[in-house]
């Protein structure tokens, strides 16, 4: 185990400066190693990346999605991993850092660490972070799996952050940790959802339609959206989160507010009642859909309906069969006035990370968005 | 003039604002820039989702051809030269719907382009919205601007603008003559004169570098500036622009409006905002503050050399005159090298030297800013033997990024100080493939703004400069110089820098 361990991890230290020690020569090793190939090897870092996780598969996972990342946000990552499994065990501390090795044209020096602390390790987690942060860089806190709510090292972790970055696809019950994710908004860290990055080109793309001037004015006159999103092909694992939090943007840019829960239409979907800022109803049907190829929860159409005194207008954004593309296209007054086809691949955690790793600042959008929702349940 | 509502989906999301619905129309659209460059750029826009939800292209030219065989070449094309590759199908064949072609050989295929114009106003509601672009070679610009208006091409509603490739004009009477037989039809903040090289990352950031951070501009003056070198240097010949080039010259083709406009970004004040009409005064200012270099000094300020044969990577490279296309005895130059000076506040005294060839030894553009040294030396001379001035270089490219070099101790017993490298990459540390520069001028175009091309008065203080010294080469003040081929410009360059001990950089 430990040998295997050491292959994955590297090079096991004793204490947090034989740590640095042992930093520093693999550094020095690094770049002799690639001065003899003729390169010459920056050691760039733009920030600090702390990775808790609870799970060796989700610490192994992490860890390589770190390391392809690497290349664009070069960073000291430190995955945490915490082992509750020997209760009562006085905490321990186990570390090992790491090198790795890229073999791109450009190379770049990162470094990567594996604190595993053992037991009860609540109260003292945060002490084994501080001292390997990277001075002045800004600190990213990757929470993978549910954050529990009212716990010590998680609040102490995020205190610590610049920003925390979570998967609210990966909660088991989004509708209750969707709040606690709220409440974390308010220890004055910027949050960061993957589940909300998978949205982005989604958003960008319902945008658009409302640039056109001539179509701009049916934004005030929505009647009407549905969303479909995937489920497996049982329908068991029914995770509305993602378009839940599509139509919280909608509704906190547009100043809705919740009328009803209506009875469900049919098994895992959601009917509510919404009233625009002029009280006019709009209906909203949430409905899952097996999508062969998406992963569950992944928002797979919208159709938005709207209507101006007698002309009415429809905005359709439907994922093609490939799952790589979409076709938008308006409807109105019962003639296509424009349809495109627009490449809409399905993320994988490392392009989700890289596009959220370039925003430093609050998400005040996906904040109002998630207000929004909240609202609503 | 009607008034759009802001649209509140939009916040948050990359681009404060899409383009609204238009037509580009291209002239010289079976040329090398429409297949290489701009269809490319269209596509590639269209694949990130940054082209309006409903836009058409017309693409004209003298040719006739049907409208699949203008697509099926597009097609090639983008497969052949866009930035992205394999080809996205899906997304081109949505995107070639958009695209029509009008042949105009004379003038009533001019009004077929209008009635193509109206219908495609009709089907995709631009409102009128038209952008034209001149993608022809510079004789034709004059007549199509004519027949630009003559037809009534300008959409009745909506915005009609221009963008004007280079070369604007080949000196200030000229350039002031093709500026008023646009302006017959287009009001100034309707033209987009394109320097490409204004497109680019990291020129844009050259303005980030010196106004988004407190620590340069107290630096960025005459007394710690030593001097300022600026190098465009390509490694390639003159390929296949051999009529073009012959007549043209490095300093029309480079040094007038890419190695100024890099001048000017390096040498402006802090404009008030970052618009186009602020950002153009600055501009404009520092071109007017550029000394002018007489007739008489080019012997004394300038360089101009041509290649002979030599070798370019291992390869035996022939000389300018023995390219096809080039007169035996073309007086034509491929090197020029200057030395100028800003007469204003910041800069009186401090030089700036500016360089730009063919056939050099590698591909390289970018500006350094040389230091003084300290003003007092502490450490003995023999300790500080390995150290240079500081200097910070940006490299603009290839292998973007910006370095500062700076003293450090040798780590031995005794004292030995050396210069060392502080390196930014921007592929290190962005990853991201930057857009072309045509994705976002286009874009940019396409959106009026209007900040990253050249106004009519930029241009004309360009051609102001750049006339008296082609006037003096006529004249046959200054020699022309040759140079190897692979090597970096002929001694003349090193001997002008070397009148005032210093020395060029190899970049």
């Amino acid at each position: 185990m430990t040998v295997m361990d050491e292959a994955f991890w590297g090079a096991r230290a004793g204490s947090i400066d034989a740590l640095e020690r042992e930093l520093g020569r693999l550094r020095r090793a690094a770049v002799a190693h690639a001065k003899e190939r003729g390169q010459a090897l920056a050691r760039a870092s733009v920030l600090n990346l702390v990775v808790y996780a609870e799970r060796e598969i989700h610490a192994r996972r992490a860890a390589r999605a770190v390391a392809d990342l690497a290349l664009r946000h070069p960073s000291r990552a430190i995955i945490v991993l915490g082992d509750r499994s020997r209760e009562g065990v006085l905490a321990s501390l186990q570390l090992h850092c790491h090198v790795p090795q890229s073999d791109g044209a450009q190379p770049v020096l990162y470094e990567q660490i594996l604190a595993r602390v053992r037991g009860d390790f609540d109260e003292r987690v945060a002490s084994v972070v501080i001292p390997l942060l990277v001075p002045d860089l800004p600190v990213f806190l990757w929470w993978t799996g549910t954050p529990p709510s009212d716990a010590r090292h998680v609040d102490d972790l995020v205190t610590l952050a610049d920003r925390l970055i979570v998967d609210s696809a990966d909660f088991a019950r989004a509708d209750l940790t969707l709040p606690e994710v709220a409440r974390l908004a308010r220890l004055r860290v910027g949050i960061t959802d993957l589940n909300w990055a998978r949205l982005t080109h989604w958003r960008e793309l319902i945008a658009q339609f409302f640039d056109v001037p001539t179509w701009r004015p049916f934004l005030d006159g929505i009647t009407g959206i549905r969303a479909g999103f995937a489920v497996d092909m049982d329908g068991r694992d029914i995770h509305p989160s993602q378009a839940l939090l599509l139509l919280g943007w909608m509704a906190s840019r547009l100043g809705w507010r919740p009328v009803e829960a209506l009875a469900p239409s049919e098994a895992g979907g959601v009917l509510f009642k919404m009233a625009r800022s002029d009280n006019a109803a709009v209906m909203v049907r949430l409905r899952p859909r097996f999508e062969r190829g998406l992963d569950t929860g992944d928002v797979s159409g919208v159709r938005i309906q709207a209507a101006l005194g007698r002309e009415s207008a429809e905005f359709v954004i439907k994922r093609a069969p490939d799952q790589r593309h979409a076709t938008a296209t308006a409807v109105v007054g019962g003639v296509v006035r424009a349809e495109r086809v627009v490449p809409l691949p399905a993320l994988g955690i490392r392009e989700l990370l890289v596009e959220e790793l370039a925003i430093a600042g609050n998400d005040h959008v996906y904040e109002a968005a998630l207000a929004a929702l909240m609202a609503l349940a | 003039m009607t008034v759009t509502l802001a649209n509140p989906l939009r916040e948050g999301l990359r681009l404060a604002r899409t383009p609204e619905p238009a037509s580009l129309v291209i002239f010289g659209a079976s040329g090398d820039l429409t297949s290489r460059k701009l269809v490319p750029a269209l596509y590639n826009l269209a694949l990130q989702h940054l082209l309006p939800a409903s836009f058409g292209v017309i693409g004209s030219a003298r040719r006739a051809m049907t409208e699949d065989v203008f697509r099926a070449e597009l097609h090639d094309a983008v497969a052949e030269f866009s930035r992205t590759r394999p080809i996205n199908e899906e997304v081109w064949t949505t995107f070639a719907r958009s695209i029509r072609y009008v042949p105009t050989p004379d003038e009533s295929g001019f009004n077929e382009l209008g009635r193509v114009l109206a219908r495609v106003d009709g089907e995709i509601g631009a409102n009128g919205n038209r952008l034209f672009y001149l993608a022809t070679p510079p004789a034709a610009y004059e007549p199509i601007i004519r027949a630009i208006g003559a037809h009534g091409l300008r959409g009745a509603s909506g915005w009609s603008r221009v963008v004007v490739e280079k070369p604007y004009g080949h000196d200030l009477d000229s350039a002031m003559r093709l500026t008023s037989v646009v302006q017959e039809v287009f009001r100034e903040d309707e033209v987009f004169r394109i320097d490409h090289y204004l497109g680019k990352e990291t020129v844009q950031n050259i303005l980030v570098l010196r106004f988004a951070n407190s620590i340069f501009e107290p630096i960025w003056t005459r007394q710690f500036v030593d001097h300022v070198q600026i190098t465009a240097a390509e490694s390639i010949g003159i390929e296949e622009r051999a009529g073009y080039y012959d007549s043209a010259g490095a300093m029309r083709d480079i040094v007038q409006n890419h190695l100024l406009q890099l001048l000017a970004l390096v040498g402006m004040e802090p404009p008030s905002a970052f618009d186009d009409r602020s950002v153009r005064d600055e501009k404009v200012k520092v071109l007017r503050a550029l000394r002018q270099i007489a007739p008489e000094e080019v012997g004394e300020l300038t360089v101009r050399g041509q290649y002979g044969q030599g070798f370019i990577g291992g390869e035996r490279v022939v000389g300018y005159r023995d390219e096809p296309g080039v007169a035996p005895n073309s007086q034509t130059e491929t090197y020029v090298a200057l030395k100028c000076f800003i007469d204003n506040w910041r800069w009186e005294g401090t030089p700036f030297y500016i360089r730009t060839g063919k056939r050099l030894p590698k591909r390289s553009t970018e500006i350094a800013i040389r230091f003084r040294v300290a003003p007092h030396r502490i450490f003995t001379r023999e300790a500080s033997e390995g150290l240079d001035a500081n200097e910070l270089v940006i490299r603009i490219q290839p292998d973007e990024g910006i370095s500062l070099t700076f003293g450090a101790k040798v780590p031995v017993q005794g004292l030995r100080i050396r210069s060392v490298n502080m390196d930014f990459g921007y592929g290190e540390s962005f990853m991201v493939d930057a857009p072309d520069s045509y994705e976002t001028l286009i874009l940019d175009a396409l959106r009026g703004d209007a900040t990253l091309f050249t106004r009519r008065d930029e241009v004309e203080q360009q051609w102001a400069f750049v006339d008296p010294i082609l006037a003096g080469w006529h004249a046959g003040r200054q020699e022309l110089a040759t140079y190897a081929a692979g090597t970096w410009g002929p001694e003349q360059a090193d001997a002008l820098i070397a009148r005032d001990s210093r020395t060029w950089r190899r970049p």
